[in-house]
């Protein structure tokens, strides 16, 4: 009979054969009857002639297959019983498993959102993004010149097209319907839609030609994407067409791009694509050329190593036209990576890998104790084991319906572990929108239900497999005679679960050392001087929208008139403007300038003199800037201790820098070297500083070749020691009368900053003492059950001690030394591994090695202790003992 | 295949396949049930074939299962519900396979039997 039948009409089929046979037996008792015998005797004889009629009908239903779907569905239900029985254990161990799979599981979701996400362009498997780098490989974020990019799309065979892009340069602003928003604006080749593989959902994209330094056919005319023509112009249907307006010029739309789609990938960012120009900073190689960013499709049948090797050939001449020395070398080779890698920096794909093997770990503990619960299980049941091996049940039998029963729990376990996971993704959202800029979303995709099938059987599969084996397995004889509790089987079995015991103790002490390390280092970061001050300070971070300022001078139109107006606020005792507050993340400018003949680079910052009474930097010698160094006099600068170290002329004392000309602010007048700055933390507390020079504003005017950066981002600082809650709302008030755009700006306290910047450390640190935690709460609940079981075994023996003298300290004693042997063995083990896997995280300690002993050593007296603990209350049962009760009880 | 001499106390096991092939046999000449077949193998034989019935009905409903034979409540003479069962057209294909093979197989057989030997004679 088919499925369906099995499913719906086994019952009828079933009474069919007994009504079969019954009819048989009764034409077989009617012919006996009929040929004389009488119905006693002929029904006697009919039933033995018939065998044994349970076993045929069995042989024949066995003869319609599904015997053994019939199976499973017995050993569920039995399974399901069995559980309802022993609510306790059926707890227990559905809650460590759950633990187990639920970490496993969120790990992995956020590793696969982070890590192995789709991304919105068509096989995306074969784009690849090209950066130059030097002779060692290091790469150059920024891009490559236009000049590189014609040539290797001339003279590479290896690529089907190579697109480029480059953001636009300052803040972009779009007018809406209403209000006018911030858009991430970028130039593009008119080949990217088509090498990305999408085209827009209305409209169309560029004209496909090649780039030239003349406006080609799509000039001003800009692609929306569809986030921007939802949000700024409420969907409108008639959008094509449309004029817009960008800063201050005018576009004409004519595409918008499909939903989810963005480039470069940035799910939160709101883009517009407008066709590249090329201008005459594209016609050269040197420091002023500008970069951009190249991404192209590998032909078919190439692959990425193949192509990195014919580039790398190839831009061996290209560098040949660098003029400068240094750049030559910058760019002297090529790095090719897949998009998809390139988008996730190597440390966070680092950090987020190690999780996972913790969480893995967390994982392995929890199989690791639940298989112990299932051994100590089954051999509570070998008695019943026993017995259906008696009645004949096979040896696959036994172990398939024990391992039902672990599938069962795994089950279970998986659903309590998906909802723990759904939570603990949902936790991690919240920590990493401050603290790493990652999106993640809860949802689940076949990724995510693969792994966690995976999981349920592995843990099904690893914990029950060997009970149900060694039960299975178990010889029946023994099993069945009262008393056989000494049997050499649950001496094997306790060595058995003691190594379970042992193992899970090493792989706690691996994580907790960990965490340990982990906390070290953040409690180190927390206590490296910074170099300047933090406290009450409110920091709001500006974007400017510097087409509004065209033409004027934003020094004296914007930020002047602002900081004078927020010093006038009440309790306020200083207010400063920086490019970036030291340790904020938004805006770097990187200055490259020659000295002494020299081409040297170094960060810039742009300051209001005022600065130094909010931060209060330490200066190494010389002064700051001060209300003196204004447009018209003497041009100066500050650099820090790093700059100094590396360019004075003096080796040995950096203040000798001081007085040295360099980089001309004004046409041909240089900037004299006013003051050094200690070093202080600049973008992460671990970092050691950068060289760094900065300008006062008031010295910068529009005629400057730096006057631009200055345009384009700046941080107000001020001191105050009214509360954030009761000053922001007074801020932006004045920023918005300032300018509308800077209303939306983002205000936090500097305190905040200092937090935000330790980074994934907080968080990895915070999971690792949530799977820490865990790891050794299992420890002891494992390590408690083994010995309570073994005392409630060695009952008998205990008493018999007790009656032969033995003292209640020296049973104490017993347990514990077994205790103590199990967790000592844990520890030396643990410790041996967690030495030799120091390598794995040194990377992300600070100020503490990875063989830390204090912490090695805290860690071993810890796991000491719970164990003891956890040995207490067996060993105080073993010694309250009573013997003759023991004695007594078979 | 001995010889028997008492009836009602053989238990003759028969190879599957020479059981099936004497159901579909029996059944050529119209449907019957269990007991029926049975019984008529039992006679056409001459009582030497007493077919076990932990093997009849398993074999039916192999059988059955197979596609030889189809099945089908119905009322026996004396009023009696049976299951009867009735042969097929693949029933009826497989049978002539056996028939054949069973064939050549006697053949064989008594062509050893029957035949010159090698040694023991002169």
């Amino acid at each position: 009979m088919n499925l369906w039948q099995w499913l719906f009409r086994s019952e009828a089929r079933k009474s069919d054969l007994d009504a079969e046979i019954a009819t048989h037996m009764e034409m077989a008792v009617a012919d006996r009857v009929a040929r004389g015998e009488d119905s006693e005797a002929a029904r006697r004889g009919v039933e033995r002639e018939f065998g044994n009629s349970a076993l045929v009908k069995d042989i024949t239903r066995q003869s319609w297959g599904w015997g053994w779907l019939e199976r499973l569905q017995q050993d569920l239900k039995y399974a399901l019983r069995q559980l309802r029985k022993s609510p306790g254990f059926a707890f227990t161990v559905i809650g460590t498993l759950g633990l187990g799979i639920g970490a496993a599981t969120a790990m992995f979701t956020v590793v696969d959102h982070v890590m192995l996400r789709p991304l919105p362009y068509q096989d995306a498997g074969k784009l690849v993004a090209i950066h130059e780098a030097n002779s060692q490989g290091k790469e150059i974020d920024s891009g490559a010149p236009w000049l590189d990019i014609e040539a290797w799309g001339g003279q590479s065979h290896s690529f089907e097209q190579i697109a480029f892009s480059g953001r636009l340069p300052g803040r972009t602003y779009l007018q809406g319907n209403t209000t006018s928003m911030q858009v991430g604006g970028v130039s593009v080749s008119p080949n990217l839609f088509p090498v990305l593989g999408v085209s827009p959902s209305l409209g169309r994209g560029f004209v496909q030609e090649p780039v030239g330094f003349t406006p080609g056919k799509d000039a001003n005319t800009v692609v929306l994407s569809d986030a921007v023509w939802k949000t700024a112009y409420g969907a409108d249907p008639k959008i094509l067409g449309k004029i817009v307006k960008i800063n201050a010029d005018s576009y004409t739309v004519i595409g918008v791009m499909p939903p989810g789609f963005h480039y470069p990938f940035d799910p939160s960012a709101l883009q517009v694509w407008i066709p590249f120009q090329l201008a005459d900073r594209d016609k050269t190689r040197t420091d002023a050329t500008w970069s951009y960013e190249v991404v192209a499709r590998l032909r078919y049948g190439t692959n990425i190593e193949a192509a990195a090797t014919e580039l790398n050939a190839i831009q061996k001449r290209v560098a040949v036209n660098y003029t400068d020395s240094e750049l030559r070398e910058q760019r002297s080779g090529i790095a090719v990576k897949s998009y998809a890698d390139s988008l996730v920096k190597a440390d966070l794909r680092k950090a987020l890998l190690a999780l996972l093997a913790a969480s893995g770990v967390l994982w392995l503990i929890a199989c690791v104790n639940v298989t112990n619960l299932l051994l100590a299980r089954s051999s509570a049941r070998h008695r019943e084991i026993a017995m259906r091996g008696a009645l004949g049940a096979s040896r696959w039998r036994l172990t398939q319906q024990l391992i039902i029963e672990g599938l069962v729990l795994s089950g279970a376990a998986a659903s309590l572990g998906i909802l723990l996971s759904i939570w603990a993704v949902k936790l991690f959202q919240h920590a990493t929108v401050s603290h790493v800029p990652i999106h993640i979303s809860a949802g689940v995709n076949f990724n995510i239900l693969a792994a966690l099938v995976g999981l349920t059987l592995l843990s099904a599969m690893l914990s029950s497999a060997w009970p149900a084996l060694m039960a299975a397995y178990a010889p029946i004889g023994p099993a069945l005679k009262q008393g056989g509790q000494q049997s050499g089987i649950s001496r094997a079995q306790n060595r058995v679960r003691s190594v379970l015991v042992v193992t899970e103790i090493a792989m706690s002490l691996i994580l907790l050392v960990a965490c340990g390390l982990l906390l070290r280092t953040i409690y180190t970061l927390r206590h490296v001087p910074l170099g300047y001050r933090t406290d009450h300070i409110i920091v709001a971070s500006l974007d400017i929208p510097s087409y509004r300022f065209a033409g004027g001078n934003t020094t004296t139109d914007l930020y002047e008139p602002l900081l004078e107006r927020v010093e006038r606020l009440p309790r306020v005792q200083a207010a400063g403007f920086m490019s970036q507050v030291p340790l904020g993340q938004n805006f770097n400018i990187q200055l490259g300038l020659r000295l002494n003949g020299r081409s040297i680079s170094s960060k810039l910052k742009f300051v209001s003199p005022s600065i130094q009474r909010i931060f209060a930097f330490n200066m190494l010698a010389g002064r700051f800037f001060n209300e003196q160094d204004t447009a018209t006099s003497q041009p100066a600068i500050v650099v820090n201790r790093a700059f100094a170290r590396l360019h004075s002329p003096d080796k040995h004392d950096p203040a000798a820098i001081l007085g040295t000309h360099l980089l001309n602010l004004r046409k041909n007048t240089e900037a004299q070297i006013i003051g050094i700055l200690d070093d202080e933390k600049q973008k992460s507390i671990a970092e050691p500083s950068q060289p760094e020079v900065e300008v006062s504003i008031s010295q910068i005017t529009p005629d400057s070749g730096l006057y631009q950066p200055t345009t384009m981002a700046m941080d107000l600082a001020l001191r105050t020691d009214r509360s954030p809650a009761s000053i922001i709302p007074d801020l932006r008030s004045i920023l918005r009368k300032a300018s509308p755009e800077l209303e939306s700006a983002t205000i936090i306290t500097m305190d905040q900053i200092v937090e935000d910047s330790y980074g994934s450390q907080t968080l990895a640190a915070h999971l690792l003492e949530i799977f820490g935690g865990s790891a050794l709460l299992l420890c002891v609940a494992g390590l408690y059950g083994l010995l309570a079981y073994i005392v409630t075994q060695r009952t008998r023996e205990i008493g018999v001690r007790i009656a032969l003298g033995a003292q209640r300290g020296n049973v104490l004693w017993l347990v514990l030394r077994q205790a103590g042997a199990m967790v000592i063995a844990g520890v030396v083990i643990g410790t041996g591994l967690a030495v030799l896997g120091g390598k794995l995280v040194r990377s992300y300690l600070y100020g503490v090695s990875t063989h830390d002993a204090w912490t090695l050593g805290a860690v071993a007296l810890l796991l000491l202790v719970c164990g003891l603990l956890a040995a207490w209350l067996p060993a105080r049962r073993a010694a309250n003992v009573n013997p003759v009760e023991a004695l007594r009880a078979e | 295949m001995a010889p028997t001499q008492e009836p009602y106390r053989n238990r003759i096991e028969l190879l599957q396949g020479t059981l099936d092939m004497l159901i579909l046999q029996t059944l050529q000449w119209g449907p019957q049930h269990g007991y029926g077949i049975s019984q008529v193998i039992r006679a056409q034989s001459g009582e030497v074939l007493q077919v076990e019935t932990g093997s009849l009905y398993p074999a039916l409903h192999r059988m059955e299962r197979a596609g030889w034979l189809s099945s089908k409540w119905g009322q026996t003479e004396q009023n009696q519900r049976a299951k009867f069962y009735q042969i097929t057209e693949t029933g009826k294909q497989q049978l002539a396979r056996d028939r054949s093979k069973w064939e050549t197989m006697v053949a064989a057989i008594g062509g050893i039997l029957v035949g010159q030997g090698v040694g023991n004679r002169e």
